[in-house]
């Protein structure tokens, strides 16, 4: 029997499956979407972020429903990483590369969005900035994966998130929500992508 | 069928926990309808190699032959299984034995699966009725909700859920989908229920449910088909309820 109750533990894990959609899922979806005004060009575009950056307490903003978040899911999620073994050699059912390509997606989201801010919000951002990165074959490899990446690892948390708050409970409905789920990914995959190929013109 | 037929058998050896593990394979004359627990009978009959060498027979365990102890599971051609139904007609040749890898190996393919049992501890899987005197009979049980919870009662607690699953490692504390499917069967009995508290605190304990990672391996590897991701999916809406519920009542 468990002699010393420790329910933070569980209470972190639930922090860090709730950040994924609030406010990180919710946030990329709307910088995602946003983005969008780079296929009106760069004028249409600066002009946005010029928007963006002189908002009122946009840095507390960021700091709080952006930064903050994102480290504590990227540092725990590293260690929930960490403490899983793939067997997908043995087990190769599709929920069991899901769980992996999960892990690898996520890791592979850390490293874009480290290098991502810092070329970006740290440097200078422009349309004439994220040209001179995609331009080049392997900065466009780059993003187009921290893209796709990105939008799986939202994706497929939110299909996991539906089973950790006990909402979609037996198979069938675990079922229907990956549908939602996948039709989710496939269309925000497709705006973050379009909003790549506007910087390639 | 052909005369001179034989089953291959390829076996991973261990002499001791600390030991060196080495590959041994066996040739036995076929027979229709044999399992991989009579071909092991029939190794310890004769334990020579294929190449002619000499060895210790093979030690394993098994107990009820009929899949509901538990205590043959093994992986057999890579997915854990119990061996007595594993049907040698129905395998792929050679068949390879190895232990399973998530429990401390004894000898050969026995491992120690005490774990299972501690964690069935851990989270108090049993209805407290003992006392100093007759507390009658308790309260009546739905059917319909005896029919669902008698398919988790069908656990024999074998391990395959454990071999089976991403989460359960040497990094990880994480009970496993067995003793975590219990508490849904001893919460959903009325008298069990009495003490459901005791056993959802348990599971948010480190190792508890929280450590699923949801690759749902468990439920495809049970050999009992017991419905396990969705006494978890079930388990989250509860602990989820009673973690809340306990915090506001502080």
């Amino acid at each position: 029997m468990s002699s010393v109750q420790s329910p933070y533990h569980f209470l972190i894990r639930r922090i860090h499956s709730l950040l994924g959609l609030l406010p990180i899922g919710v946030f990329l979806t709307f910088h995602l979407f946003l983005n969008l005004s780079a296929q009106g060009g760069a004028a249409l575009y600066d002009k946005v972020i010029g928007t963006m950056r002189n908002f009122p307490g946009i840095f507390v903003i960021e700091l709080i429903v952006i930064f903050i978040p994102i480290a504590v899911h990227a540092v725990y999620g590293t260690w929930v990483v960490y403490t899983g073994q793939s067997n997908l050699l043995k087990y190769r059912y599709a929920r069991n590369w899901f769980y992996i390509i999960q892990r690898v997606s996520g890791l592979y989201t850390v490293v874009f969005v480290i290098t991502h801010v810092w070329a970006l919000r740290v440097g200078e951002a422009s349309f004439a900035a994220l040209q001179h990165l995609v331009t080049n074959p392997w900065g466009l490899v780059f993003y187009a994966l921290g893209i796709i990446f990105a939008v799986f690892h939202f994706a497929n948390g939110l299909w996991a998130f539906a089973i950790t708050w006990g909402l979609t409970v037996g198979p069938h409905s675990q079922k229907i929500w990956s549908y939602v789920c996948t039709l989710l990914f496939i269309v925000i995959t497709v705006v973050g992508l379009s909003d790549l190929s506007a910087f390639l013109r | 069928m052909a005369e001179g037929k034989t089953i291959r058998l390829k076996i991973r050896r261990q002499d001791g926990p600390d030991k060196p593990s080495r590959w041994e394979e066996f040739s036995l004359p076929y027979r229709p309808k044999m399992n991989v627990i009579s071909c092991l009978m029939e190794v310890q009959k004769y334990p020579v190699t294929s190449d002619g060498k000499v060895t210790s027979p093979v030690v394993w365990e098994c107990n009820c032959l009929e899949e509901v102890c538990g205590a043959c599971t093994m992986n057999i051609n890579g997915q854990a299984r119990q061996a007595c139904s594993a049907l040698i007609d129905q395998l792929q040749q050679p068949v390879v034995l190895e232990p399973l890898t998530k429990f401390p190996l004894i000898r050969d393919l026995m491992v120690d699966r005490q774990i299972m049992f501690d964690n069935l501890k851990k989270v108090r899987a049993w209805i407290p009725i003992d006392g100093t005197y007759d507390l009658g009979p308790g309260p009546r049980m739905a059917e319909v909700k005896r029919q669902w919870a008698y398919e988790l009662s069908k656990c024999m607690t074998c391990g395959c859920c454990m071999e089976a699953c991403p989460q359960i490692n040497a990094r990880s504390k994480f009970i496993g989908p067995a003793a975590i499917s219990q508490v849904r069967l001893f919460n959903a009995h009325p008298t069990g229920e009495m003490n459901k508290h005791e056993r959802l605190a348990a599971l948010l304990d480190e190792g508890g449910i929280a450590d699923c990672g949801n690759a749902q391996n468990c439920v495809q590897a049970c050999p009992k088909q017991i419905p396990l991701t969705t006494s978890l999916a079930d388990l989250n809406r509860e602990t989820n309820k009673f973690a809340v519920s306990r915090w506001l009542r502080k």
